[in-house]
């Protein structure tokens, strides 16, 4: 077989599985997404857990869930309780949204999820114990939502990235060809 | 217990910016007043100085610096940590306990539920009182509390500011400890404000001896029945007494052959007679050592220690 075709035979296979690859990798963001979202729901239900039973303050809240898990987003809650902790006369809200925007940019979570997030900071600590509960309760609906929608359209949206990789890479094939 | 500057982190970004310029010893800075509107005051030594917006101490007026409403709002959020939901309790009681043991006594608009207390909102005074371990404070006192080598029951009575709890912390910590003429005693401490052990997440941040058992933020009178229940102490300790829950669980401790240490507020045996609930102990001399401490005067602070038929014992300072 000549050299040329070998090349192209190549180069077209090499396409097909780069697109390929980038479609089951865009599915398996769809994935992480949606168990990142359902890690921040439990997180969120013991943060409650310790502000309503516990009568924790934010800083040993954060610390004590941070503590209990693990990933990106154990980091940010410690990250927080760090923060507060050293008492640098910020705003409990410009700790917050700072440390949502740094620590989870790099995450699968979206912009939305973050704005939603960061949101839940701003009346956090304000009021009694009542406003806390209805603050992480109002974000914990969000969340279900959130899950909801995302579940409901997981088994479609992952094969449709991967399907489009593959048919992208085919077809970008027969373009170049 | 740290009490140096690190305590200026509760307040906002400004005031922490003018006291940290303030040239004192913070070992000495008994209380720090922020009011709306009105100079930013400190009392040290006894004497009390306006503190100018460069930092400086003065006496006149004119050249204090003027607490804003946005900065004492700050300066309560920092002091709470952001969580000011978490002292619901104790601001009903019109203050808050932080990190170190000090005190914040606040004053504003008190919201009430039906007869009681539900919450206080726009907070305009805020009185930060400093707590100060002083070790060996007790030393003149605690040799006549003994009585044949047996602790007595004491009752530890003073007009505010004049150092009862400071006090009361040292003879726990002496007791617990003890020394080479008495044995170390078992000490249940029934910590209600968080002011005698100054407990941070649990841990006392004040040092009470090595036989000393904390109930943090506890109410006095259920913290002793569980004192007694559960760590059998040989001494029991609390800060500021008063309701009637409280004198029943005292005098249940003292039938219980365990001894007591409570401090109240008062200037003389006399007062703690006219007071209620206390008449009674104090006419049947349940209370065997009365330690009354009153302001400091040209001799050093006054203390003196009575005997339960308030014979006195001892005396010192005043004048």
């Amino acid at each position: 077989m000549p050299v040329g075709v070998m090349m192209k035979i190549s180069g077209s296979m090499l396409l097909i599985a780069g697109t390929s690859g980038y479609g089951f990798w865009k599915a398996g963001c769809y994935k992480s997404r949606i168990r990142l979202l359902e890690q921040l729901r439990q997180m969120v239900f013991l943060l409650k857990g310790q502000v309503l039973y516990a009568n924790a303050t934010l800083e040993e809240a954060f610390a004590a869930v941070g503590g209990r898990t693990e990933g990106t987003l154990a980091r940010l809650f410690l990250y927080v309780a760090e923060e507060i902790g050293k008492q640098q006369g910020e705003a409990f809200f410009t700790i917050w949204k700072e440390a949502v925007e740094e620590i989870l940019a790099d995450s699968e979570l979206k912009e939305e999820d973050r704005r939603q997030l960061a949101a839940m900071g701003e009346h956090l600590g304000f009021l009694d114990r009542d406003m806390q509960e209805r603050n992480l309760l109002l974000y914990l609906e969000q969340l279900d939502v959130s899950i909801n929608e995302l579940r409901a359209h997981r088994q479609e949206r992952c094969r449709l990235y991967t399907s489009l990789g593959v048919m992208a890479g085919m077809f970008l094939t027969i373009l170049l060809c | 217990m740290g009490c140096g500057k690190e305590i200026l982190q509760i307040f906002s970004k400004n005031i922490r910016l003018i006291l940290g310029q303030v040239s004192v010893d913070f070992g000495q800075v008994q209380e720090i007043r922020l009011r709306v509107q009105a100079p930013l005051l400190m009392i040290c030594g006894n004497q009390e100085y306006y503190i100018t917006s460069q930092g400086g101490l003065s006496t006149q007026d004119r050249d204090a610096y003027r607490v804003t409403a946005r900065e004492l709002k700050e300066t309560l959020e920092y002091m709470g940590r952001y969580s000011l939901y978490a002292f619901e309790d104790e601001m009903r009681q019109g203050f808050l306990t932080i990190p170190g043991g000090h005190r914040i006594g606040l004053a504003g608009k008190v919201v009430c539920d039906g007869g009681g207390i539900r919450t206080m909102k726009y907070i305009s005074s805020v009185n930060v009182r400093l707590a100060h371990q002083v070790r060996g404070c007790g030393d003149p006192v605690l040799p006549w509390l003994y009585d044949q080598g047996r602790f007595c029951h004491t009752l530890i009575l003073s007009p505010p500011r004049c150092g009862k709890t400071t006090l009361l912390r040292d003879l726990v910590r002496q007791i617990s400890d003890g020394s080479r003429d008495r044995p170390g005693m078992t000490v249940g401490v029934v910590d209600e404000r968080s002011e005698i052990a100054a407990c941070y997440q649990g841990i006392p941040q004040n040092d009470l001896g090595i036989r000393t058992d904390v109930l943090d933020c506890c109410p006095k009178a259920q913290g002793i029945w569980m004192l007694i229940r559960t760590m059998s102490p040989q001494v029991i300790a609390a800060d500021e007494i008063g309701s009637r829950e409280e004198m029943e669980a005292l005098e249940y401790v003292m039938n219980c052959g365990c001894r007591i240490m409570v401090t109240i507020h008062g200037t003389s045996v006399e007062d703690v007679r006219r007071k209620p609930v206390l008449a009674r102990l104090v006419s049947q001399q349940w209370f065997e050592r009365y330690v009354v401490l009153g302001p400091a005067g040209r001799a050093g602070r006054r203390i003196a220690v009575y005997d339960g038929r308030e014979a006195k014992l001892y005396e010192t300072g005043g004048g």
